[in-house]
Formats: structure tokens, sequence, C-alpha cells
């Protein structure tokens, strides 16, 4: 094409320019390009319904994104609401109903068969015959180390009772006085004699007075008065529980059933809010604790040990017209305090509620008030028990225990009378459990 | 001030301090009463709802009901109902509803307690034939007689022909 004369400083400097401008008006294969369009999702900050999914959205990603245990559970218990205090030793009538629907728990009178007394170790090379029920595999504990025990129970008893001279203690501080300490003796001198005999105990850590709590959301509800009135909530709990010991192993302890397999009994419901029973609402730190921080290598657990207080002790609810709450006391103590160690753990691990658990936490506690011992297993199958997690869960957690059993009758003239053998049994059986691969 | 034991007016005495060998004080013919009621909100099966003298304590509520009902109690809760003081009369004087104590007692062994229905619903069935039942139907048509009609989708009559 002729260039135009009109336009000699053009020519001189951008004459590339110019070139290219002619280029681009010859006919060529035309670009295709596909239109690019950002998603299609609701906003995050507008007033409406989906845009607060989105947030919750947004949050569960933040959660599940995290990639240390510490961080997890800050976001989880970053945000302090007022929340129901779940407190396992209570005063409250027919609390083991109320808190195993609070934990979604299933309770099966006696144990599992593996706890039980009477376990039977087949060895299937030799064909060994298993022991008598209501004996002790003689091929893990001998009778001389039976009856060390025996001697060391009884022991342990004299000494609070009868040979050191103790004042009379103040009111309602006779558990603290005589029995606590006969219970920590009793724990570490049963542990150290039985380490020999399995090695997850000399890798254990026990604890006297360790703090465990844990922290969870379960069923909705719509605030009634407020400046949040109208929303739907869903209803925090927390357990603060002081055992008076616990065993806590590196390793964790074998399921007693299946993770998948369903159990036939259900789990209580009860249609009533929390303060009908009455519980009551606090604000303050969310915490969950196992009694250790998430870096300590123990970090599951084997065995708890739970005192009972003064003011729940035999004598006063019988007294009070309560015989019947005796044993509705003790499971519910350790439905609650055994909840809260293995979610605890669980969560340890990384789980929380919309992440499940992959396999089950178990644990163990044995209930007393110095002569009367229950023993309770734990078996923790599911943490999704809010409602958004809790619609297509089949999952129950199971929770075994057995009646009060009593150690001893009396202490007479410096003997202690009728020793019970079963229990003692049934308490070694309890802290030889270990991994099968141990 | 001399407390009677025998005709307990407790509403105008304390009870008296317990010393160490002081005999157990032994109250016959009380002034308390109570009032059973049916819960305002829904309670747990084994509760029973009392209103009670603003005096009473749980430990009062506790032997009275053994002691004189001989109903075992397990567990007893009061709390006081303020009422309200800021309604005024024809002459602008403030007048208080009076405050009143409510007891929550939960029973023992399981056992459980519905408050009875007093004023039971009764189905207006009218009889066919009757002349309330032609009055009834008789406003009933008048009623969708005077109604709009609903294909103007609320719109007034005063728009339109």
């Amino acid at each position: 094409m002729a260039a135009p004369s009109r336009l000699p400083l053009l020519q001189f400097c951008s004459t590339r320019v110019f070139l290219l401008r002619c280029t681009q008006g010859f006919h060529g294969e035309p670009v295709v390009r596909e239109p690019a369009y950002p998603p299609v999702i609701p906003s995050r900050t507008a007033k409406s319904k989906s845009a607060k999914k989105r947030r919750e959205e947004d949050y569960y990603n933040q959660v599940r994104a995290a990639s240390l245990v510490q961080d997890k559970l800050r976001l989880l218990t970053r945000l302090q609401r007022k929340k129901y205090v779940v407190y396992p030793q209570t005063f409250t009538l027919n609390a083991d109903r109320w808190y195993q629907h609070f934990t979604k728990t299933v309770f099966l009178p006696g144990l599992p068969g593996k706890c039980s007394v009477g376990r039977q170790v087949v060895d299937k090379e030799n064909g060994k015959v298993p022991p008598a029920a209501g004996g002790v595999d003689p091929t893990v504990l001998d009778e001389n180390t039976f009856s060390e025990l025996r001697s060391l129970v009884g022991n342990g008893i004299l000494q609070e009772n009868f040979y050191l001279k103790k004042r009379r203690p103040f009111l309602q501080k006779e558990q603290e006085h005589f029995v606590a300490p006969f219970l920590s003796n009793l724990v570490s001198s049963v542990t150290s004699s039985l380490a020999k005999y399995n090695p997850l105990l000399k890798m254990s850590s026990l604890d006297f007075n360790p703090e465990v709590s844990f922290y969870w959301m379960r069923g909705e509800r719509t605030v009634p008065r407020g400046h949040r009135r109208g929303r739907v909530d869903p209803i925090r709990f927390q357990i603060n529980d002081q055992p008076h010991c616990q065993i806590r192993v590196p390793e964790q302890l074998e399921e007693f059933l299946p993770l998948q397999e369903s159990v036939s009994a259900e789990v209580p419901v009860v249609h009533f809010e929390p303060n009908r029973l009455p519980m009551f609402q606090r604000q303050y730190d969310n915490n969950i604790f196992i009694g250790s921080k998430v870096t300590d290598p123990c970090s599951y657990g084997h065995t708890q040990f739970h005192l009972v207080h003064d003011r729940f002790k035999r004598g006063r609810l019988i007294k009070g017209n309560l015989a019947d709450q005796v044993e509705v006391r003790l499971r519910a103590n350790a439905i609650a305090s055994l909840f809260a160690w293995t979610g605890a753990q669980a969560m340890y691990q990384g789980f929380w509620s919309h992440e499940d658990l992959t396999r089950p936490f178990v644990s163990q506690a044995v209930v007393t008030d110095g002569q009367y011992f229950s023993f309770f297993c734990y078996q923790l199958n599911t943490l999704a028990l809010t409602v958004q997690t809790d619609q297509d869960n089949p999952r129950k957690n199971i929770c075994w225990g057995t009646e009060s059993m009593r150690l001893y009758e009396q202490v007479k003239d410096g003997e202690v009378v009728g020793l019970n053998d079963d229990v003692l049994k049934l308490l070694v059986n309890f802290l030889l459990n270990k991994p099968q691969k141990m | 001030m001399v407390i009677d034991l025998k005709c307990a007016c407790l509403y105008l005495s304390r009870y008296p301090l317990y010393q160490l060998g002081n005999p157990q004080l032994r109250i016959f013919r009380t002034n308390f009463f109570m009032t059973l009621v049916k819960p305002g909100k829904e309670q747990p099966p084994d509760t029973v709802q009392f209103r009670i003298p603003m005096e009473m304590t749980k430990c009062d509520i506790k032997n009275y009901l053994e002691k004189i009902y001989s109903v075992p109690v397990g567990a007893v809760r009061t709390r006081i109902q303020y009422c309200t003081n800021k309604k005024r009369n024809h002459l602008n004087q403030r007048v208080k509803r009076p405050d009143y104590k409510v007891a929550y007692v939960q029973l023992v062994q399981q056992q459980t307690f519905q408050f009875p229905e007093i004023f039971p619903q009764k189905d207006t069935a009218l009889e066919p034939g009757s002349v309330e039942e032609m009055q009834d139907q008789f406003m009933q048509d008048e009623q969708q007689r005077q109604k709009a009609d609903p294909r103007r989708g609320g719109v007034t009559e005063w728009f339109g022909l």
C-alpha cells in the first residue's frame, strides 16, 4: 500500500509497529479461546443461608487442611459459648441414661470376653487346655505371683486402716484420708509387679491426679432470648475430670468389637433439654486434654482409677432413699470419664466430628470407694455426634461394666477378713491387657 | 420470742439453733401447705411440681412428704418466682403480684407422675339435623359468599370495571 507522505516522523521511530499493525489485518486462523469464568459459588459475607453454609464449609475445610494436631484443636475450641458442664460424679438422679444419650453410648452389662475372669488363651500349636473359668491363666501368671499380689493388697489395706495411727478426719474427708493413699499404693505396687508379664506397662506412664477434659457438640436448639435469638445453635458439652490415677501407654489397646459390627442394644433417647437433669451452663475455656500434651509419646490410654467422693458414698445414698442409684452413679461416672478420655485420645490423633474414626479407641476404668470395686471397658467407635454428621451414622460407642464387688469384708484385729480373689483376678486381667503383637 | 413447738407458727419465727446435745427438734401440726401444680414447661416423668410457702426449705419438703404422706423423696430443688411490681391500679399506685416459691420433687425407684387433665377437651360435634348445625352451616356459607374472588389475587374491587 502507498505510504502516506504526511507522516515522516512515524517512518523513523515506529516502522516495526507500523509493520505489525499491517500484518494484523491479514486473514488467518481465528484463535479460539474458551471463556474462563470464575466458579459460581454463593457469597461469603451476604446475609443469606447459602452464605452461612459457605462460611461453615470454609471453616471445615480450614480445619481439615490444618497439618498439626495442635492447630486443629485450637480451631475447634477457639470459639467460646455457653456450654453444659458434665460432671462424671454427679448428684443427679438417673444420670446414666442422660449421659448415654449425650455420648451416644450403649451400655452392656458384664465385660467383653477378653477381659472377663477366666480369660482363655488357647495355644493352637500345642493344643493347651484353657484354664477353668474363674482362674487366672497359668501360662501368664503363676500362683506365687498371685499370692504375692494378695499380700501386697492386704498390706495396703492394713497400712491405711490399722498400722498407721491417724487422726479423725474432718467432715467428708474420709475417702481422701483413708482410701486415696491405699489406692495409690495398690496401683503402683500391682503395676510394678505385673510389669514383667506385660511389656506395655514398662513403657507406660502412671499419672496421679491428672486432668482429663473433653469438649463436644451434640444436638441442636434454637436460642430463645438474647441478641442471638432465633438462631439454631448446637448444644455444647464439656467434661473436666480428675481421676485418682491413670496409666497412659505409647501403643493402642486392641478393640473389643470390630468397628463395623452393630450391637443389638439401643442408645436411650431423652427428649428433654439437658437443664432438666439438672445440668448447668457456663462459658469458659474449651479444653481437650488426656493428661499430657499432644507431643507426649504415651498418647493412648490404658486404665483409669476413679475414687468415689464422700458425698456419693454408699451409706449416704442408702440413707437418702437412693439405694438403686448406687450402681447408676458408678455407670454414669465410667461412661462420662471414659468417653472424655477416649474422645480426647482420638482428637489427639487428628480425628474430629467431620473426620470420623478409622479405628476404634479403647480404654478401661476401675471405679472404687475403697471396699467396692467395679470394672468398666469402653470402646469409642464414633466422634460424629453433631446433627449434621449423625444423620447416616450407624456406629455407636459401647461401654461394658460390672456391678460393684467387695474386695474385702472388714479389717479385724490386724487381719483383712474375706479378701475376694475374683476382684483381684479381674484387676490383674485389666492390667495385663496389651495389644496382640506385643 | 417463745416458740411453741406444738403448734408451730413457723411464719413468724426461725427454727431454734441446734447445739450439740440438744434433743431432736420435732414439729407437730405444721402451718405449711403445699400445692401440686401442673408444670408450665415439660418436666421429666419422675418430677412433681409444687407451689410452697416462702419459708419452707428443701429439708422441710422432704420431711413433709415422707412423714405426712409417706411418699419417699429422692431429690428436691427449689426456686423463687419473682412476680411483677409494675402493674398500676386506677389510682396509679404500683400493685405487687405476690412472689411464690416452686419446688421440683424427684421420686425414687423410677416412679412416675403425670399431672391429670382437669379440663378435658370436648369434641364439638353438632348433631346432624339440629338447629345449631343448620345455623353453623348458614354462617359458613355467608362467610364464603363475602370472600373475594381468589382469582383476583388479593386485589380489591376498587380497581377494575
